[in-house]
């Protein structure tokens, strides 16, 4: 929809003629022309709100004192911002806000002594002045006593005497430092959609919180940061981050821990990342974050498990070495190999120019097609089939302009809660919402329309939307077979027709279904016959990478099918070939050592297996790199610590480079890369068409030719009486689980263990935390696990979050063979376990 | 209404000043002779009001506060005032919801203005900081002057904040919360001065500032007044003077009461300050 351009008015502010366009605030109209009128609680992404009282302007013809930040901008208006009465209304008003809030700090006359020398420590619990505040010199309220001049707090000073809040994951909440601006609330209700914060109480006794004294968790907060992101002073902090003090600077970035891409901004103090904030990039995350990105990169960089030097294992223990020596142990050992005896692994959640290097090295180094990437089982169905799907116009901005949407098999509450923000953009715009999900989702409540199929079920059913939005007819009665009822289909398909603008959301669960090849198939064919908007959501933060830049054996640079077969993951985790040499790099999909002669790792911790080689990898923070998002787009990580190597920061390297020496040690030319932009040149050379520098212009994929053999339905009806459904899950980047080096994600473990519906547990004549017994297979394969109630798991299921990624995950030896089951949902049968 | 309709509005238009016009409801309370709703011609004056209509006062008349919580008091230098929107607001005060509630010689202004104060301040919002945090200073500087304990700097911190809220409020509550406190001080500075610098409260009102004490030479010991008190603190046989503790003394009035309206003496308690 085109929108029209706002005409130019003018008016006068401080005896200035100035222009603005019609319809801003007094407030937006005077800072667009360089003046500033102090305020704390309006922002520029927030409804006003007219709690502080500090944009208080004189404007000709209206009585009073009006708020610039609620008083809309008129042609021709007067307006005073600086006269001697409003400065000294603001004085006041400050003096006021600072009676309440620890801050004597501000009017000490020692203040200049304490930054140095800290002469009044004080121990206790809770802040007693800007120089023990987590946001000292970040706080905008310490800008504006500055700006605004308040040299002593003539009021008796009164603060709340609130305890700080630090039960809830990632932010401390010191409620003692809060002035109640709202902006939190706000941001949460208007901006975010989830409305977990509001006002609680009143008067003076006014508090900021979930309602109804829940912990945030309970409330359904996404952890998403945003209320971080805005409040002005210190009460919300991040726990990480929070005695870093103020940051030397900040780098524009990409988030690299999924695959949405997310523009953030990369704080850094002496020389070190310190934290992450949302950047507004108006073209993918339109300044929202998740908690992963917001909150875990620095304990994912910095956590004390990393491994920063090269080891090798010596006859009987594992040392840390040089690079020479490590190098030089691995050439060896890769020095006149048969091909044919090398299999490569490596991680969707390398760069691009880490991809193209590893397959490079192992095509012309070695001279192989063993490579492979879990990628593989990320892009679940088939390699193929989502190179399709990736040759449709993906588009995340877009969602909030959609009227219709349709989204399946998704929550979004941890993991792409960026597309959950975005979806609850446009319901707010008036869009309608159809949500197909055998459980209840975070997404679920915002709808009428919720369908609800039996487990596994939930493809059925999409194909089933598919067909009618491509204008086939359909069996309605079909639906009675998945467990919907047939007049509530209908209505929902009457729905999803009225619309225009149609985007349709798939969560990787629908994909993880021994069916999901077929849902796959079906988006295609809708993508064909009608203009929709598909979003197919996977794990891997590059795994649309690894496919394009071909590290699969069938696959190769540019999505070119090579014609040959490999060896690659089929082959390590049936252990039915054992190559001399095996090349991993951060690919750990399995929780014990590999069947292999030699086992070479690479990675930026240490897998929970021994390993003969270890060479350390540099993170995403400590060397650049691009990756390829979701739509296509190349995007940039940059590269934040440039710390000198040493016995304190490491020995890491970037991973093509570690690529590039080896191969010069065993002589070859294939690799001469100096530079990441050495990398980027030979990508460009060796792809046609793929951009030369990270242009973030969204882009499609050639389909890949070849149409694999149909994969089989979800499994004949064994007998059983629950089905398990496997749910892809967990938090994946490189090697690990990052849920193992961040705390916060562990207390949130929300999605742990084997979960059932509390009246299923009931039934069965259980407690919450029993123990069943699960057999399938007619008895020959079983488990004994402990149940966990959850309310928004569907009847008649078990469900359990099936880890691909398993560094610094423990699993039970007896819970192995879940993790290899071919079929998904399965039929199970389930009793209370004995004894 | 239905006279209005029935007469038309020129009628009622008939009474009423040029810019208030018609009649209005005010609910007439306190310490005059008779309470009760009334319904006057906007223009009335004070007076007539507390004098014609409400019998007057016993005690010697102190002020009018109308317009309730939000409005001011105004002394008897008023008592001549037209009763409209204008005259009412020239003179700090509001209209409001029609309240009006006359004060006697034994209602302390100070006491009254920080029992409004505290009103507001309960019912605010806390939205707007002025408010939230300016009406609650506001009261505790009242009560620090209730207590004995004020400076004379206090009524100059009062008027300025009283000012500044009134300024930047965000709604009527704000705007109008430190009406009662302005008003009193601006036509009552006198008494508020006394609280402050003499620490007396001449309607021996606040607590801090009081004593009770038996005349010995009115007192018939008639016992009246220990058979009321709370905490014994008057004690005494009878037929002879009783004498009064002032550690045990909660100031609750009671004796002084009884004394004077149920007692053979009449007068042998009094109040000082």
């Amino acid at each position: 929809m085109a929108r029209k351009e706002p005409r130019t008015l003018t008016m006068e502010i401080d005896h200035r003629t100035v222009t603005f366009p019609e319809g801003v605030t007094v407030h937006r109209a005077a800072e667009l022309n360089g003046i500033d009128i102090p305020s704390l609680c309006s922002h520029k992404d927030l409804s006003p709100f007219g709690g502080c009282r500090l944009c208080m302007v004189e404007i000709e013809g209206m009585r009073g004192y009006p708020l610039s930040c609620s008083t809309v901008a008129e042609e021709g208006m007067k307006v005073l911002t600086d006269t001697a009465t409003l400065r000294d209304l603001r004085r006041e008003i400050l003096k006021l806000i600072l009676s309440e809030h620890p801050s004597s700090c501000l009017v000490c006359e020692e203040r200049e002594a304490c930054k140095d020398y800290q002469g009044t420590i004080r121990k206790a619990g809770v802040t007693t002045g800007c120089r023990f505040c987590p946001n000292d010199r970040q706080c905008e309220l310490q800008d504006l006593v500055e700006k605004i001049g308040v040299t002593e707090i003539d009021f008796p000073i009164d603060y709340h005497g609130y305890d700080p809040e630090h039960d809830d994951p990632f932010y401390d909440r010191d409620y003692n430092v809060c002035i109640l601006c709202g902006r939190c609330v706000r941001m949460c209700q208007e901006v975010r959609g989830t409305s977990v914060l509001a006002f609680t109480y009143r008067g003076p006794k006014a508090k900021i919180g979930p309602a109804f004294g829940r912990s945030h968790a309970e409330a359904g907060c996404e952890f998403c940061g945003a209320c971080v992101d805005v409040c002005p002073t210190g009460a919300l902090a991040d726990k990480a981050s929070k005695w870093e003090g103020k940051p030397d600077g900040s780098l524009v970035s990409t988030c690299p821990f999924c695959a949405l891409g997310c523009q953030i901004e990369l704080f850094h103090k002496n020389g070190r990342l310190t934290g992450a904030r949302a950047f507004l990039d108006p073209e993918v995350n339109d300044g929202q974050l998740c908690v992963k990105g917001r909150f875990c990169m620095p304990e994912v960089t910095h956590h004390f498990e990393r491994a920063r030097r090269p080891m090798l294992q010596k006859g009987r223990y594992f040392r840390e070495v040089s690079w020479e020596e490590a190098l030089e142990r691995a050439a060896r050992e890769l020095k006149d190999i048969s091909p044919d005896d090398f299999v490569m692994l490596v991680s969707p959640d390398l760069s691009n120019e880490s991809l193209f290097a590893a397959q490079k090295f192992a095509r012309q180094c070695i001279g192989t097609n063993n490579i492979d990437s879990t990628a593989r089982m990320e892009l679940a169905g088939a390699l193929e089939l989502w190179s399709r799907l990736f040759s449709l116009p993906i588009s995340i901005k877009d969602i909030a302009r959609a009227d219709t949407i349709l989204a399946v098999g998704l929550d979004s509450r941890f993991n792409f809660s960026v597309v959950g923000t975005k979806v609850r953009k446009a319901l707010a715009s008036g869009a309608k919402l159809v949500t197909i999900d055998s459980r209840d989702s975070n997404l679920a409540r915002y709808t009428d329309d919720w369908l609800a199929p039996h487990p596994g079920k939930e493809g059925a059913v999409l194909r089933i939307f598919a067909e009618a939005l491509a204008g086939r007819k359909v069996d309605i009665r079909a639906a009675a077979e998945v467990g919907i009822d047939a007049e509530q289909l209908e209505r929902s398909l009457a729905v999803m027709a009225s619309g225009h603008e149609l985007v349709v959301i798939i969560g990787p669960r629908v994909f993880h279904y021994s069916d999901g090849y077929a849902s796959g198939d079906a988006l295609v064919t809708l993508a064909g016959t009608q203009k929709t908007n598909i979003i197919p959501l996977y794990f891997g933060a590059n795994s649309r990478g690894a496919l394009e830049l071909g590290v699969f054996s069938e696959v190769g640079p540019g999505g070119a099918e090579t014609g040959q077969e490999g060896s690659g993951w089929a082959e390590v985790l049936s252990h039915s070939k054992r190559p001399k040499v095996l090349y991993c790099i951060g690919d750990v999909a399995f929780r014990e050592r590999p069947d292999c002669d030699f086992l070479i790792f690479q990675d930026i911790y240490l897998p929970p297996f021994s390993v003969d080689v270890f060479l350390p990898a540099a993170s995403f923070a400590e060397t650049g790199g691009t990756l390829i998002n979701i739509e296509g787009r190349v995007q940039e990580v940059v590269q934040v610590e440039s710390l000198p190597e040493g016995a304190v920061t490491g020995f890491m390297r970037p991973d093509w480079k570690i690529l590039a020496d080896i191969t010069k040690s065993l002589g070859s030319q294939a690799l001469d890369y100096s530079s990441a932009a050495d990398v980027r040149k030979d990508i460009a050379a060796a792809i046609p068409g793929f951009p030369a520098e990270a242009d973030r212009r969204p882009r499609k994929m050639k389909p890949l030719g070849r149409l694999p053999a149909a994969t089989a339905g979800a499994g004949e009806l064994e007998d059983g009486n629950f089905w398990l459904v496997a749910e892809p899950g967990g938090y994946r980047h490189r090697g690990i689980d990052i849920a193992s080096k961040v705390g916060g994600l562990c207390e949130l473990a929300l999605e742990e263990g084997f979960r059932m519906h509390p009246r299923d547990i009931e039934m069965l004549g259980l407690l919450d935390g029993d123990n069943v017994r699960m057999t399938w297979e007619g008895g020959r394969m079983g488990a004994t696990v402990g149940v966990k109630a959850d309310p928004e798991c569907p009847r008649g299921a078990i469900c359990f979050t099936k880890r691909l990624i398993l560094g610094g995950v423990k699993v039970s030896p007896e819970l192995r063979p879940l993790l290899g089951l071919r079929q998904n949902p399965i039929r199970v049968r389930i009793v209370r376990a004995e004894g | 209404m239905p006279h209005i309709l029935r007469n038309g509005p020129e009628w009622y238009a008939a009474s009423g000043t040029e810019t208030s016009k018609g009649t209005k409801t005010f609910s007439l309370v306190g310490k005059v002779r008779r309470t009760g709703l009334i319904e006057v011609p906007m223009g009335i004056t004070l007076r007539e009001v507390v004098f014609d209509i409400g019998g007057g006062t016993l005690k010697p008349f102190k002020a009018v506060q109308t317009g309730g919580p939000s409005g001011g008091c105004l002394s008897e230098e008023f008592l001549d005032t037209p009763i409209d929107y204008e005259h009412l607001a020239e003179a700090g005060s509001i209209m409001g919801s029609g309240g009006l509630i006359v004060i006697d010689a034994d209602t302390c202004i100070v006491d009254t203005a920080k029992y409004f104060l505290g009103f507001t301040q309960k019912e605010s919002c806390g939205k707007c900081v002025p408010c939230r945090v300016g009406t609650r200073h506001m009261v505790k500087l009242l009560e620090k002057i209730c207590d004995g304990r004020g400076e004379l700097a206090d009524l100059d911190k009062l008027e300025k904040l009283g000012r500044t809220i009134k300024n930047s409020s965000l709604c009527g509550l704000g705007a109008t919360a430190p009406n009662p406190a302005l008003t009193s001080l601006k036509y009552f500075r006198s008494e508020f001065i006394a609280h402050v610098k003499d620490r007396r409260c001449p309607a021996v009102v606040c607590k801090n500032l009081v004593n009770y004490r038996v005349i010995p030479g009115k007192c018939t010991g008639c016992q009246r007044c220990v058979s009321v008190c709370p905490t014994g603190a008057i004690t005494g046989p009878r037929s002879e003077p009783h004498n009064l503790d002032r550690t045990k003394c909660i100031k609750c009035r009671s004796c002084y009461e009884i004394c004077r309206f149920d007692a053979i003496a009449g007068d042998a308690i009094v109040i000082e300050s």
